[in-house]
């Protein structure tokens, strides 16, 4: 019980709303699509613990396959040419490597090859375990055509991603970063712009999150992932702060979650950056390839007058100690200090 | 189609053999000349894919290898529709489907299809929930890929309706068996997944098509996998554009194996192959 606690304290403790959120969005549309069929290692036993509503309406369509990722991603191809649309669950991140040749090569050329689109959902989930259970692979995905590669950070973003990519006929990388703490989702949270979509509907993907809105706003971050919600703590004391002094806290900024990193909202982007002309990439990933330097090339192409920096993990081997993995990612401090330095 | 006399009247069978024969050797010509891509035909090997598609339904499924031509000839394909794909279709011989033939997926990448058929047969099983099978062909050396194992796991695990056959060629490309198969037999490695399999000679199709008949009734009775190891021999190499390793005097004595051996060709086909030839030609340009 006290171990219990601890864990529920930790920065790496489970997060719930996220999980529940992609749970329920599943539920939802197992309701009104038949053709949906869950597929995983230990698929039946994971509904039981995470999504008991899916255990208790459409345990018929849950089945739990071996440990052999790659077999698996290809089976659920082959039942997808018969209008299955499975969910393949690989359940952390780092073994989608195993799975590469199933999805890369298979999976996302499907739909490049036959008139009768397959809608595949490939799931999976960022941890923080270790050199080969703490890796973030989700850059590679984007650049594969055929691949859709999306990364919510809050639980409203979850549910609707989840919901268009069971609804939209394609495959989708779709990542849960554990990461991410539970926090007060009810409130609207510093969120702008996409609050206009309630809960219950589906987001379109290639849209972005107008996480915060600066006022007097000189800089446009850009983040995804975990990464948003370390920006929004990191900016949380000026934000709350209504006595504040522009020439005090000049770090006031737009935040936009990218939320799908392919494909990405690029005409929201360019409009934000129109305000600025200051572009600040936080990535909860290595930067050297990553989603961030493709933003940063194409902005540099498109307008060359926005100054483009990076803030983002180094090219490094991932540590199982919690202290060291810590280091890893940009912390509070680097991003307030990044939002100053220029 | 009728059967045509010659000197030596031919089955319906035989004949089947004969259209990917001619077929095959017509666009190996167009290879020769350098207008068609790299392909991979089947020569020497047409009896299993004709003896077990003779025992199929028109509804029943096929999902193959990258060696596809002679079986989407097989699972009744329109020549002038296969021919357009293996010649400037986006897909090509080796990703190319026909659907409305239900021949399903052909995959380049070896192994990759027998996963692919057990989802498929567990999606005719369990989704369409009708008692159609679905076949998936693959080669001797595809059985050293981990693909091969883990379809061959998952097929046996989800009792699907699967019939899968080995065209045993003793060749992987231009590698012989002892660099990829310990065992002795194919089938010895299916036995290791629980799954019933049979030896039969490949280029005996009268041989394939009684064994094909036992082997689909058993799948599609039971609705769980079974395996056919058709041993044969492949007369040509392992693709255009590559060499063959093996020497001529092997090669000679492979021929005497040669299922077509000794048998005329009926008339009139390679005329009606030539004429699709042309049009799709014409088409393309």
């Amino acid at each position: 019980m006290q171990l219990l606690e601890q864990q529920k304290k930790s920065p790496f403790n489970r997060n719930h709303a996220l999980r529940d959120a992609i749970g329920k969005a599943i539920h939802d549309q197992m309701g009104l699509d038949h053709s949906i069929h869950l597929f995983g290692e230990g698929a039946q036993v994971k509904v039981h613990y995470d999504a008991p509503d899916i255990e208790r309406d459409f345990a018929d369509r849950v089945h739990t396959l071996p440990i052999a990722e790659d077999g698996n991603t290809n089976f659920a191809v082959g039942a997808s040419l018969l209008g299955v649309k499975p969910v393949v669950d690989i359940i952390t991140a780092d073994f989608l490597y195993r799975a590469m040749d199933s999805i890369c090569n298979t999976a996302a050329k499907q739909n490049f090859l036959r008139e009768d689109k397959s809608t595949i959902v490939i799931r999976s989930e960022f941890l923080t375990a270790g050199p080969t259970t703490g890796q973030r692979p989700e850059a590679l995905f984007t650049h594969i055509p055929g691949l859709r590669v999306v990364v919510p950070s809050t639980p409203r973003d979850a549910y609707g991603l989840m919901l268009t990519a069971l609804r939209t006929p394609g495959v989708t990388l779709f990542f849960e970063d554990r990461m991410i703490e539970d926090e007060e989702f009810s409130s609207n949270n510093g969120e702008v712009w996409s609050n206009s979509i309630p809960w219950s509907e589906a987001l379109p993907f290639g849209t972005c999150s107008w996480a915060l809105r600066g006022q007097r706003s000189n800089v446009t971050v850009l983040t995804y992932g975990v990464m948003r919600q370390v920006v929004q703590r990191a900016l949380g004391p000026y934000k709350f702060n209504h006595d504040y002094y522009a020439d005090e806290y000049p770090m006031l900024c737009d935040v936009i979650d990218l939320r799908c990193l392919y494909p990405i909202d690029w005409e929201f982007i360019k409009k934000m950056l129109e305000r600025t002309g200051k572009l600040l990439i936080i990535e909860p990933d290595v930067t050297y390839g990553g989603v961030g330097a493709e933003i940063a090339a194409t902005i540099a192409q498109e307008m060359p007058h926005v100054r483009v920096k990076r803030l983002g993990a180094p090219r490094a081997t991932i540590p199982a100690s919690k202290s060291l993995h810590g280091q890893m990612l940009p912390t509070e401090g680097q991003v307030i200090d990044s939002i100053r330095n220029w | 189609m009728t059967l045509l006399e010659t000197g030596k009247r031919l089955t319906v069978l035989q004949e089947r053999m004969f259209r990917i024969r001619l077929l095959e050797d017509r666009l190996q010509k167009l290879c020769d000349e350098g207008l068609g891509a790299d392909l991979h035909f089947s020569k020497g090997q047409e009896a299993i894919c004709i003896g077990v598609c003779a025992a199929l339904r028109e509804t029943d499924y096929l999902v193959t290898h990258h060696r596809s031509i002679a079986h989407a000839s097989a699972k009744g394909v329109p020549l002038e529709e296969l021919l357009q794909e293996v010649l400037d279709g986006k897909a090509g011989e080796m990703h190319m489907s026909f659907p409305s033939q239900r021949f399903m997926f052909c995959w380049q990448l070896v192994g990759t299809c027998i996963p692919v058929a057990a989802g498929l047969a567990w999606a005719v099983k369990n989704h369409l929930k009708t008692d159609d099978i679905v076949v998936v062909f693959h080669g001797d050396a595809a059985t050293a890929n981990g693909q091969w194992h883990e379809g061959m796991n998952l097929a046996a695990v989800q009792k699907v309706p699967l019939l899968l056959v080995c065209e045993n060629n003793h060749l992987a490309g231009n590698v012989r068996p002892e660099h990829y198969q310990p065992v002795k037999r194919v089938i010895d490695r299916a036995s290791a997944y629980g799954i019933d399999a049979e030896v039969v000679d490949g280029n005996d199709v009268e041989g394939v098509l009684q064994a094909a008949n036992y082997a689909v009734s058993y799948v599609r009775t039971r609705g769980v996998p079974y395996f056919l190891e058709c041993n044969t021999t492949r007369l040509g190499r392992h693709k255009q554009g590559q060499g063959d390793l093996r020497t001529r005097e092997e090669m000679e004595q492979l021929a005497e194996l040669d299922p077509l051996r000794g048998l005329e060709q009926p008339h009139g086909l390679v005329e009606e192959i030539e004429a699709v030839i042309q049009r799709v030609q014409a088409g393309g340009s």
